[in-house]
């Protein structure tokens, strides 16, 4: 019992690590209307990027904060240089603009910045934190607790009025310029809050594993987390976050030993593939409204 | 100065098809006008062309001047010009379906550079169109055609515009919403000097609410006028009012000799 618990706790925290990579996914697909492929290059890149800064010298949380400015402008930057010419184009070629882009990063990033793994302490400490009995990682729990912080502020940030005008650019492009959006810049904007949204995932993932390209393939249980949840719900970043974390250690926890392998990538395609067949829109996704 | 003014407008699709071929048309500060065409005519591609949403559809002006008082609006962006005080309703309503609402009001307010506060706007919308506020909270998606097409004008009346171009607003409406919706237009005409430019097919209903009327086919202003002796043209008696009723092959072939005509 003691160690199902264990496995469920860690789960938990591991899934809502997951939530906070899936999250700018969720962002930019939430405004812009595109799903975002490259959200996994993104996580590494930011993560490298603050590796980088650090070794520089700068205190970590320096570091953090001129990292989530620097990926904010490289979000802004990837819609001036790239998606503004996709004006018009199927959303297929977005998609594979944006796959293009994961590819390359994941190439580059690392061949600029040097490809064996790179230490990001965070000063948490290795000891697990220990609660009834039950041994929590001490850097999950504190992932999850930041997870938890920036999925609730963006929940907060898509009901003001600019989150609003954002939710409206990805409804509909023509009727947004219509009344005066900039769908341009509300674009480049959802791309800057993802980039942001990625420093948080690298730094933590970064400091659980390491730094290097492997952070770049969160983009797997990334997707898990979205399809599974609903491409455009916050909410569901978390609930499939939970799920996918939960599912992905419970079960590996106890089958693993039996077939002697890791089972939980396994796990993570059934989801997807599950999720795929039953409820294509995810738990939380909206469905496409049939105009009266 | 906040008339419009169209002279020889060409507007091309995709590079090579011709969709508009050398429009001019007027509409006075608080004017209401006219744009009368079936479909197909170049009804939509006009008001796209003032408004700038050509870009996406890959529609090019390739000829002409479009100005809205003193501004050249050619080189502007839809954005920029609806902060000059041009809105466009579009064809088909296209509200944000998964906003209630008020978030499709909220989305349309234009923030700092406003005049009025949102509330106030706000407030305005919803006594032009009471029906809005008593579904302010469902998705705008899960209303009536005429509460969207309601709600898709009062987006655009919180840009605080000086023009509003409707394109359709009747289509596939009731006749009792149809007459609703239009005395709603013409009252904000009157009362706010709002001009107007409204597009329809819809002549009968048309021609009883505007001032004058521009009358378009296979992309060419055909005839202009005032409403009341557009209304008393035979040709637009026969082919636009309907009063014969039937369409027999002897009408069509008039039909097709009085166009050449008109031209
Ligand atoms: N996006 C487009 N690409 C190519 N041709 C178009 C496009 N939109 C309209 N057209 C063509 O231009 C002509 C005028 O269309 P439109 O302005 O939509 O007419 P209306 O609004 O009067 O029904 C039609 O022949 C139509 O097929
Ligand atoms: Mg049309």
């Amino acid at each position: 019992m003691a160690y199902f618990i264990e496995l469920l706790v860690n789960g938990a925290l591991v899934g809502l690590m997951y939530a906070l990579a899936a999250l700018g996914f969720v962002l930019i697909y939430k405004s812009a209307g595109v799903p975002n492929l490259a959200q996994g290059a993104l996580v590494m890149m930011a993560a490298y990027l603050v590796w980088y800064l650090g070794s520089l010298g700068l205190p970590i949380w320096i570091a953090i904060a001129v990292g989530a400015a620097l990926m904010f402008g490289f979000g802004l930057l990837v819609e001036r240089l790239l998606l503004r010419r996709m004006v018009g184009q199927p959303v297929i070629m977005v998609v594979m603009l944006t796959l293009g882009m994961e590819i390359l990063l994941r190439g580059l990033i690392p061949g600029v910045f040097g490809a064996a793994p790179k230490p990001l302490d965070l000063g948490i400490g290795l000891a697990p934190v220990i609660v009834a009995d039950v041994f929590m990682n001490r850097a999950y729990l504190i992932g999850g607790l930041v997870a938890v912080l920036l999925i609730a502020a963006s929940m907060l940030f898509f009901r003001t009025r600019l989150g609003t005008k954002l939710r409206a650019v990805s409804d509909d492009h023509v009727a947004s310029w219509a009344v005066g959006l900039s769908v341009e810049r509300a674009i480049g904007l959802s791309w800057g809050i993802a980039g942001i949204a990625a420093v948080g995932a690298g730094v933590l993932w970064g400091s659980v594993q390491g730094v290097d390209w492997t952070l770049s393939t969160l983009l797997f249980p990334a997707i898990a987390v979205v399809i599974l949840g609903g491409v455009d719900s916050i909410k569901g970043v978390l609930v499939g976050g939970l799920a996918v974390g939960i599912l992905g250690s419970v079960i590996p926890g106890y089958l693993d030993a039996m077939v002697g392998g890791s089972t939980r990538d396994v796990v993570t395609s059934v989801i997807i593939l599950l999720t795929i067949l039953v409820r294509p829109h995810g738990i939380f996704g909206r469905e496409d409204i049939e105009r009266i | 100065m906040t008339g419009l003014a169209l002279s020889n407008v060409e507007v091309v699709y995709d590079k090579v098809f011709l969709a508009i071929k050398g429009v001019s048309l007027e509409v006075g500060e608080g004017e209401m006008v006219a744009l009368l065409g079936s479909n197909g005519a170049g009804k939509s591609t006009t008001l796209k062309a003032i408004s700038g949403l050509l870009g996406p559809e890959r529609g090019e002006i390739t000829r002409g001047e479009i100005r809205f008082g003193d501004t050249d609006l050619r080189p502007l962006g839809a954005p920029a010009r609806v902060d000059r005080g041009l809105v466009h309703v579009l064809e088909g309503r296209r509200v944000f379906g998964h906003l209630t609402p008020d978030e499709n009001l909220v989305a349309a307010y234009r923030g700092g550079k406003a005049e009025r506060s949102f509330e106030e706007l706000r407030d305005e919308v919803y006594r032009y169109f009471p029906r809005l506020k008593e579904r302010a909270r469902s998705k705008a998606g899960y209303l009536s055609g005429g509460e969207q097409q309601m709600l898709a004008i009062g987006r655009a009346l919180v840009t605080e515009p000086k023009l509003i171009m409707l394109d359709e607003p009747s289509l596939g409406l009731a006749p009792v919403l149809v007459a609703e919706i239009f005395a709603i237009i013409r009252e904000i005409n009157q009362k706010h000097g709002l001009t107007v430019l409204l597009v329809e097919q819809n002549a009968a209903a048309t021609l009883e609410i505007v001032n004058r009327a521009y009358l378009i086919e296979n992309g060419q202003i055909v005839m202009s006028g005032e409403a009341e002796t557009l209304k008393r043209n035979p040709d637009v008696q026969e082919f636009y009012l309907g009063s014969g009723g039937k369409v027999d092959y002897h009408a069509i072939k008039h039909y097709r000799r009085r166009k050449r005509w008109l031209a």
